[in-house]
């Protein structure tokens, strides 16, 4: 690499930093009261006592969870070498029983140098699986199971949670199951078999509070002396970092942004989509570079899909929102096209346009999602005939028609006066 | 399966750098030799950060914006969802962004791809450099369906792709860097897959359950964020979009590659406008633009002549009466066309027929046997006409001309019928079975049998019952291609009678054409008359 920009370098560390949740997560490990300290008590006593344990850890999307347990995780190889074997399952991939154990088998297989056999069947797999644990809890080795997007697992006959948590039960066993879940019923799904069977420890994951938040900035963004850049840049970055942080504007900036979404996960891609618009030039990153990361981030598709229309596609849009005023209930592309002759009628516009031409923007609208079909299913009508529904609310639609560029007047008008 | 023969340059291509100059060379030399991991990259040829905003008209702000996200080399990022609408060059945004940065790079589209196995194998044979050829019989290295072995594989692959690739950066000076990018292009099409709700969020998700910084996603759509739905919802990538062009943008595209700039600016000053209320797709426009360029320079003998303004003025007027039924048909040729311009239509059928079916000018352009026209008409009857009044409509004295004038006068009726009318056009055509369908035919059979001028195109030496009863069994046949060409759809069957029901799916227009061929009567049999 050599000495090149100290920006550039700069800019990518810190890009490394926020791609990597487990940079963020560290500085909540040290308070005592954090679900960090919490889900190490509870995995760590399950490792020295030799018992069984189960948690779910539960919260929105974009909280740290998955990058709790995975700290806590790499602490435990740490302090407890050889003593423990992580298995890590995700909803999404392995949902289904069979493929589940398998997975299992699989892991287990590496993680213990063991020659996995793709052929073996779900029978053979179960067994093995039980056999592991039983050999496992008599080495005294804790096999830890991390169920990623748990509430998908509980989709079918749960076979799979039965025998993880019906195998917990005997004493030989020294097994932890950790689920975690965006969905915070996600115990109630379970059967009343493998509920009972379940410990209901809850670990329950929130967006971060104001102080945090204003921890999290400083944490990510300044940048540490001692990493090989020039330290005069750093000190220099740091001041202009701290006193934009400060800034009344930035605060407001913050603010509009937690509002929509107030996850670690949507500050981090904030911060991530700051950084990347710094210019790397003085290296600095300045409140413009917030700004323009906010409304990169905080889009409008619908708003954009109405700056893309033409000036017919509008036309039909407007006869669609003045069908719906008037209260029909169904409308399809013939009674749009009526409406549009009768608009047409009273009104002299150049705008008016065959059928054939009207029905391509109606197409168009329909793949730009501004207008939807009503139901899938009757595939054996053509397009014309087909219900369809407007998706876009009346003040959208306000707010793109006076947005857009050459907006023929009479558009306004028409949407205005309803009928 | 099949259209992935060589997995690095047909599928690198977009619509945009086809019309560039191809590079046979490389073509050629990736036949030969095996893939390496410089084929990840584009290969010898680059091109500058002026070069490649300049090949892509009015995608400045856009191309900035990737390039900023990508970052400087070796640096990781999060995933990023492009989208905007049909053709306005993201594909072809981010493979010359490619070709400019020369990263190693996969790229997958869901249209090539279109089912995840496919999918999933495509990404996985690009990444270990393996290509789909003769000698291992067109077939796949790693072979996976579940996304779970997808996952598996793909971390094997990644990792020793990433470490070579470490390998070489620290070696020697490579311009290829650490980092690998997955390109999933028309991700909108995944949506609609069998699997979709598991596929997607697994895609987008992909980032998460690597955990490879090395490795970079890109997807690439023509639908928003917002209409990806999801029950549990996902952590959403970095937006990045990319708006329709503006007019401008429009003139500076389609500009390029001009033989003569000054007469097509000309020519542009007159139609782009117009066009533009109706339609800001480039694909389109260009389509529209390439006939009616043709009509504009018809009086021109030299092509490579500067327009003078006097010149202008001529070839304007010249035009002018061509534009106005050019918006009403583009891609679309409609019947109400002026005589000269339906000289024009063999050049535009080309484009016609992209669209749907094709209902050009007063003649059907496709052969039918007269049997097959007289059951689509007897289907659209069916489809448009209550059941209830057939027997009035087909009795024996033929039409019911009479009984219509007499059920007019009534200001009541008359009401009754705009809401039957309304309903229709809401509605659409009704379904029926096929022994009505039958029965019209019969009727309509033979009452043309006593119609004179009529079957000239033999079958008319027969008696009229004896010759449907002879035809019967074709008419089975026939209809059933009727019904395999989507002119009369066969629905699902009824629950009450468990017989199949059937749909005419041709329009009015197309329907009095036929007709027409056939010197059939259709508006006398029709009970809500033509709209």
């Amino acid at each position: 690499m050599g000495v090149e920009n100290p920006a550039e370098q700069a800019q990518v560390l810190l890009r490394t930093r926020l791609c990597n949740p487990n940079f963020i997560f560290n500085m909540f490990s040290d308070s005592p009261d954090s679900n960090y300290s919490k889900l190490k008590y509870i995995m760590s006593s399950s490792v020295t006592e030799a018992c069984n344990n189960s948690a779910l850890l539960l919260g929105p999307r974009g909280c740290g969870k998955v990058a709790t347990l995975e700290m806590v995780i790499k602490d435990l190889l740490q302090e407890y070498p050889d003593m423990i074997c992580v298995i890590k399952l995700n909803g999404l991939l392995h949902s289904e029983d069979n493929c589940a154990l398998k997975e299992i088998a699989r892991q287990l297989c590496i993680e213990n140098q063991l020659v996995f056999s793709k052929m073996a069947s779900f029978d053979d797999n179960s067994q093995f699986v039980m056999a592991m644990l039983r050999e496992c809890g008599l080495a005294h080795k804790t096999i830890i199971f991390v169920l990623d997007e748990f509430d998908l697992f509980t989709q079918g006959k749960q076979r799979l949670l039965y025998s993880l948590l019906d195998a917990m039960q005997s004493v030989t066993s020294q097994a932890v199951v950790v689920g975690v879940s965006c969905r915070l019923d996600a115990d109630q799904l379970l059967e009343k078999r493998v509920r009972s069977r379940f410990s209901h420890r809850k670990l329950l994951f929130l967006p971060p509070s104001q102080e945090d938040l204003q921890k999290i900035l400083q944490h990510a963004l300044l940048l540490p002396m001692e990493s090989g850049l020039p330290p005069q840049h750093v000190a220099a970055y740091n001041k202009k970092l701290l006193d934009t942080l400060s800034d009344d504007k930035f605060k407001d900036i913050i603010e509009s942004l937690c509002n929509s979404d107030s996850t670690f996960n949507h500050l981090l891609r904030f911060l991530f989509s700051a950084v990347c618009q710094m210019d790397t030039k003085s290296g600095f990153l300045s409140l413009d570079n917030f700004k323009t990361a906010l409304s990169s981030i905080q889009r409008h598709p619908k708003l954009e899909a109405l700056q893309d229309c033409s000036i017919l596609e509008l036309y039909i849009l407007v006869c669609l929102r003045r069908l719906e005023v008037k209260e029909q209930e169904t409308t399809n592309f013939n009674s749009v096209m009526k409406e549009y002759k009768s608009v047409h009628d009273s009104v002299q516009t150049t705008d008016y346009y065959a059928r054939n031409v009207c029905l391509r923007a109606f197409e168009h609208l329909l793949q730009r999602q501004l207008i939807s079909l009503v139901d899938n299913r009757a595939h054996s009508q053509s397009v014309e005939f087909r219900p369809v529904r407007l998706l876009i609310s009346s003040h959208e639609l306000h707010q793109g028609l006076k947005s857009y560029r050459s907006c023929p007047a009479i558009l306004h008008k028409l949407l205005d006066r309803g009928v | 399966m099949s259209e992935e023969g060589n997995p690095v340059t047909p599928k690198r291509t977009t619509r945009a750098s086809l019309s560039c100059t191809p590079n046979p060379e490389k073509v050629k030399s990736c036949k030969q030799q095996p893939l390496t991991l410089h084929d990840l990259a584009y290969g010898d040829e680059s091109i500058s950060l002026d070069d490649l905003i300049s090949s892509l008209p009015g995608r400045r702000a856009q191309i900035n914006e990737l390039l900023r996200l990508l970052g400087p080399l070796d640096s990781p990022m999060y995933p990023v969802f492009v989208y905007g609408g049909a053709s306005t060059g993201k594909t072809s945004s981010i493979l010359q962004i490619f070709k400019h940065l020369k990263r190693p790079f996969v790229y997958c589209s869901c249209i090539t791809c279109y089912s995840p196995r496919i999918l999933f194998e495509s990404v996985l044979n690009q990444l270990l450099l393996h290509r789909r050829n003769e000698s291992n019989r067109y077939s796949s290295t790693k072979r996976c369906e579940r996304p779970s072995d997808f996952v598996n594989h793909l971390q094997e692959a990644l990792r020793n792709v990433v470490d070579s690739l470490k390998v070489r950066s620290s070696s020697k000076k490579s311009v290829l860097g650490k980092m690998v990018y997955l390109v999933f292009d028309n991700l909108e099409l995944a949506r609609e897959w069998d699997k979709a709700s598991i596929i997607l969020p697994f895609l987008f998700k992909l980032y998460d359950i690597l955990k490879m910084p090395e490795v970079g996603l890109i997807f690439l759509s023509n639908a928003s964020p917002d209409t990806y739905y999801s029950d549990t919802g996902y952590v959403e990538p970095l937006p990045v979009y990319f708006p329709d062009y503006t007019e401008d943008e429009l003139r500076q595209i389609l500009m390029k590659n001009q033989e003569n700039p000054k007469l097509y600016s000309s020519f542009l000053e007159v139609v782009l406008r117009p066009f533009c209320r109706v339609t800001r797709r480039v694909d389109e426009l260009s389509n529209a633009f390439s006939s009616l360029y043709q009509i504009y320079v018809e009086p021109l003998d030299d092509l490579g002549i500067l327009p003078s303004e006097d010149m202008k003025r001529k070839l304007f007027s010249h035009l002018q009466p061509h534009i106005g039924p050019s918006l009403n048909d583009t891609f679309k040729v409609e019947s109400r066309l002026s005589s000269e311009a339906s000289a024009k239509t063999n050049k535009r059928k080309g484009i016609a027929k992209k669209i749907g079916v094709c209902e050009s000018s007063d003649e059907i352009d496709f052969h039918m046997s007269a049997c097959a026209k007289y059951l689509l008409i007897c289907a659209f009857l069916a489809s448009r006409n209550p059941a209830t009044l057939d027997a009035s409509l087909f009795d024996s004295t033929g039409g019911s001309n009479n009984r219509k004038r007499k059920r007019k006068s009534s200001e009541k009726s008359i009401e009754r019928k705009e809401t039957a009318e309304q309903e229709l056009l809401l509605k659409g055509p009704g379904t029926f079975p096929l022994e009505r369908l039958l029965a019209i035919f019969q009727c309509i059979v033979s009452v043309s049998e006593c119609l004179p001028d009529e079957e000239a195109q033999g079958d008319g030496g027969l008696e009229g019952e004896s010759w449907t009863n002879g035809l019967m069994s074709d008419v089975l046949l026939e209809l059933s291609s009727l019904c395999n060409a989507n002119f009369i759809s066969k629905g699902g069957s009824c629950p009450l009678e468990g017989a199949n029901r059937y749909r005419s799916m041709v329009s009015e227009a197309m329907a009095l054409k036929v007709a027409r061929s056939l010197k059939f009567p259709l508006a006398k049999y029709l009970y809500r008359g033509l709209t």
